[in-house]
């Protein structure tokens, strides 16, 4: 295992991160959708993060045996959640049911806030790991220098 | 003596160098998984040849194996007994990175020292005037 397996291996923490934070984002953006194109208000959208190996072309250089143990991570799916709307007894808006309810998104504004702020702390910690291989194996350079 | 010694350092040197290396994937890939659920951080411990002859006994974790030892080490998923959320995962980020750059300090002082055992080399080989 070299250091740029190292680097993948954070790279995939970043990239996970990133998605997480994209889809806390539009949670947010969405919090009081109440039209979308497959009908009725916006659903929270939930990320399923699980640890996966190494591509084939890096595990496989080394022959360090735990190559393959090491794990990166990587988004398994998006998947939406499944609670009821929030409803709102909102006579006059135009999605209003019969007895005057509206459906807002079950989205929890605070809960995304701290989703958000949870995965911005995990990719800060990712870079710095980055950022330690990257000074390691420049490290490595200046030897006999 | 002399030149073999410097080689000799210099290839234990090197050795420490790879093992270090080698716990940095293992401890980035911990950083990744931070909040995979059920993940179980690991860690890479040298290899413990204290039972086979003419072997440096490792008696702390922190030891490095002698010349001739296997230069990887063996993979332990550490603190099993740590703290765990909800979803299984026991990474401590706090910890993880804190392992990160003790290891990176590590790395750096066993290239520091290769650096200068082979500054010596050249000295000697040269005509002295560095």
């Amino acid at each position: 295992m070299d250091f740029f397996t190292a680097m993948e291996v954070s790279a995939s923490g970043l990239a996970t991160q990133r998605t997480r934070i994209n889809v806390a984002s539009s949670n947010l953006a969405n919090a009081s959708t109440t039209r979308t194109p497959e009908g009725g208000p916006y659903k929270r959208k939930d990320v399923v993060v699980q640890s996966a190996t190494l591509g084939a072309n890096l595990a496989g250089q080394q022959a360090g045996g735990f190559s393959d143990a090491v794990r990166g991570v990587q988004v398994a799916s998006i998947v939406e959640d499944t609670t009821a709307p929030r409803l709102e007894h909102d006579p006059g808006h135009p999605d209003a049911d019969a007895r005057g309810y509206v459906a807002y998104p079950n989205v929890n504004v605070v809960e995304e806030m701290v989703d958000m702020i949870t995965a911005s702390r995990a990719y800060e910690a990712g870079i710095s790991a980055l950022g330690t291989a990257v000074s390691m194996a420049e490290r490595a350079l200046g030897i006999g220098r | 003596m002399g030149m073999s010694s410097i080689y000799l350092s210099v290839d234990r040197l090197e050795r420490a160098m790879t093992f270090h290396r080698e716990r940095h994937g293992v401890l980035a890939g911990n950083v990744a998984n931070v909040d995979t659920p059920g993940y179980k951080p690991m860690d890479l411990a040298p290899v413990d040849e204290a039972d086979a002859p003419g072997h440096l006994a490792t008696t702390d974790p922190r030891h490095l194996p002698g010349p001739g030892e296997t230069e990887a080490g063996h993979l332990s998923f550490s603190d099993p007994s740590g703290s765990q959320s909800a979803d299984g995962n026991a990474v401590n980020i706090e910890r993880e990175l804190a392992k990160v750059d003790a290891n990176r300090v590590r790395y750096s002082a066993s290239g520091e020292l290769v650096t200068r055992r082979l500054a010596l080399l050249r000295y000697a080989a040269g005509d002295g005037t560095h």
